[in-house]
């Protein structure tokens, strides 16, 4: 099946199209797959998946991410500032 | 109850009684492993858990999933008889979450800590990590119980947490952690991060089937999931303590120990959910792990969470119903049985016996006033004594001879809802509905109700007596 041949290339982000790639994780026996994986949208994906998940123009629209939405996201829970101490200064 | 010290004496008993499928065939970890789990969810309500022991690129990896995924699973784990009918299930786990709280007992040494891993940490070669749905983000843990203790109160064993909450894997040691507010986890966080510090957490994966149920189950800050779990086994439920003190299920495959990070939050999702839609993505605290503790050859367990209905339907069915139980029937005696099942009690019934006209909108009220109905509860479907809530043809029989739409549809304007609802308008708001499916009683005189069917004499007696022909055919 073609959109199983292994592909090692990965020039680009099938999520987010960057080019901050890195190989995250080779299978434990050799040869089998390669993880590749983005810095910038945390994405991951391996050479044997389905095209769909590997390939940009084939990622699917609805779960596509620009680089600039993520500075927008919801953060959850609201991060806690340390308390001041009663006894500083 | 029959108990169960490991996920494997639970994996065992399941194969003696013919609910688990050994796949030795080698598999693809996308897409096979999602795919098979997927499939097992349509293949009707006995379906077996799966175990792949071939997975493509590990040597002896071994992955099981559909676990607790139909009743007969779901009642081996309560220690029932595979043929338990739901309604006795719900019976079952009510008794022993009413027994609350039972014991834990601290035991040194367990299986779990054979094989430590304490540097050069990567998850990736530790565990078969895949992505489930097609629109997942990345890598999750998805069925592993998070443990963390209050920093502002760290002896206090009942604020210690067991909860199921999704994991993200971002890195060889670093996971994303589903937490909101409502969670007690992050209640342990806020205060860790008031005092500037980072919360310890271990994460315990692979567990025996009845904490996997408590970690699922909605439960008061100060209740500790141990002691729910030593009161529904009726014995002391054992743990194992990691260094930083926080308990671990004694019969964990694997334990992974580290650090929420205080004042981090970093992208994460999307993850197809329990209600059949993606999460989209957010910015949720982070975890480093800093050791990984496991058995020999450990096995990796997964729930597959896709369009209802699937695995995580049976986690949150009687651990969403007793609740809502409990606190109904300490207002309403006359409430018999809860079935919270659908989408985590999105849609609820309830049977209860009436007292007088009106009443059974007065019991579908206090349903959402509930601590779960506050976010769930959509829609509550009232019926009679006699109908079985967890026989949906019996339901349907209700509200197609019971109703009214004029006189039993109450319908309340802006609610709270789980923001997780997609027919949220805004999001975590909707309108909910009350369906009277009781036979209207005085002063409430509506209808012709005079001569309800009955059985014959004696089919009590004939449907135990064919029950058990029927079993020995098999």
């Amino acid at each position: 099946m073609s959109d199983r041949d292994p592909d090692v290339t990965a020039p680009m982000c099938p999520r987010c199209r960057s080019t901050t790639i890195d190989i995250r994780a080779t299978s434990p026996i050799a040869g089998a797959w390669i993880l590749f994986a983005c810095s910038t949208c945390l994405y991951v994906w391996r050479s044997t998946e389905p095209e769909e998940n590997r390939d940009p123009d084939r990622y699917p629209e609805a779960f596509r991410l620009l680089p600039q939405q993520l500075a927008d996201l919801p953060i959850l829970p609201a991060i806690q500032s340390p308390a001041a101490k009663a006894d500083s200064g | 109850m029959r108990t169960y010290q490991d996920l494997r004496e639970f994996l065992a008993v399941l194969d003696q009684q013919g609910q688990l499928l050994r796949i030795t065939d080698e598999v693809s970890l996308e897409p096979d492993l999602g795919a098979a789990a997927c499939a097992l969810t349509q293949l009707g309500e006995a379906s077996p858990a799966i175990q792949f022991s071939n997975i493509a690129g590990y040597q002896n990896a071994r992955v099981v999933m559909n676990v607790h995924g139909s009743w007969p699973n779901h009642a081996l784990a309560l220690g029932m008889d595979r043929d338990a009918p739901p309604r006795d299930q719900f019976h079952r786990f009510v008794h022993g979450y009413t027994q609350y709280p039972g014991e834990f007992r601290r035991v040194k040494e367990a299986p779990w800590q054979e094989i430590v891993v304490d540097h050069d940490v990567s998850l990736y070669d530790l565990m078969p990590l895949f992505r489930l749905n097609r629109g997942d983000g990345g890598h999750f843990l998805d069925k592993a119980c998070a443990v963390s203790r209050d920093p502002d109160d760290p002896d206090n064993d009942d604020a210690e947490n067991v909860g199921i909450y999704r994991l993200q894997v971002k890195g060889p040691n670093r996971l994303g952690i589903l937490a909101v507010p409502q969670h007690d986890i992050a209640i342990h966080l806020a205060h860790a991060e008031r005092r500037g510090e980072d919360l310890p957490v271990a994460i315990a994966l692979g567990t025996d089937p009845i904490v996997t149920l408590m970690g699922a189950t909605p439960m008061l800050y100060d209740q500790l999931e141990y002691r729910m779990a030593g009161a529904l086994q009726g014995e002391p439920y054992q743990v194992a303590c990691t260094e930083k003190g926080l308990d671990v299920p004694w019969g964990s495959e694997y334990v992974l120990e580290g650090r929420m990070l205080a004042g981090q939050r970093e992208l994460e999702g999307p993850f197809g959910e329990f209600p059949g839609y993606y999460s989209g993505c957010h910015r949720y605290p982070v975890i480093e792990i800093d050791r990984v503790s496991h058995r020999k050859d450990p096995i990796y367990d997964a729930v597959y969470v896709g369009r209802p209905w699937t695995e995580i339907d049976y986690l949150q069915a009687m651990t969403t119903s007793a609740p809502i139980y409990a606190q109904l029937s300490a207002d309403f005696p006359e409430v018999s049985a809860v079935n919270a099942l659908y989408t985590h009690g999105l849609v609820v019934v309830v049977s209860t016996k009436t007292r007088y006209g009106g009443f059974a909108k007065a019991v579908g009220l206090r349903v959402l006033a509930t601590t779960h109905g506050l976010g769930y509860a959509k829609v509550v479907i009232v019926v009679d004594d006699n109908v079985d809530p967890f026989d949906l043809k019996q339901v349907m029989w209700a509200i197609s001879v019971k109703v009214n739409p004029d006189h039993d549809v109450v319908i309340l304007p802006n609610l709270s809802v789980n923001p997780l609802d997609p027919a949220g308008q805004p999001t975590g708001i909707a309108n909910k509905m009350i369906i009277d499916a009781t036979t209207p009683m005085a002063p409430d005189v509506r209808g012709d109700y005079g001569q309800e069917l009955d059985t014959p004499q004696h089919t009590d007696e004939w449907r135990t007596r064919l029950a058990s022909l029927i079993k020995d055919r098999r």
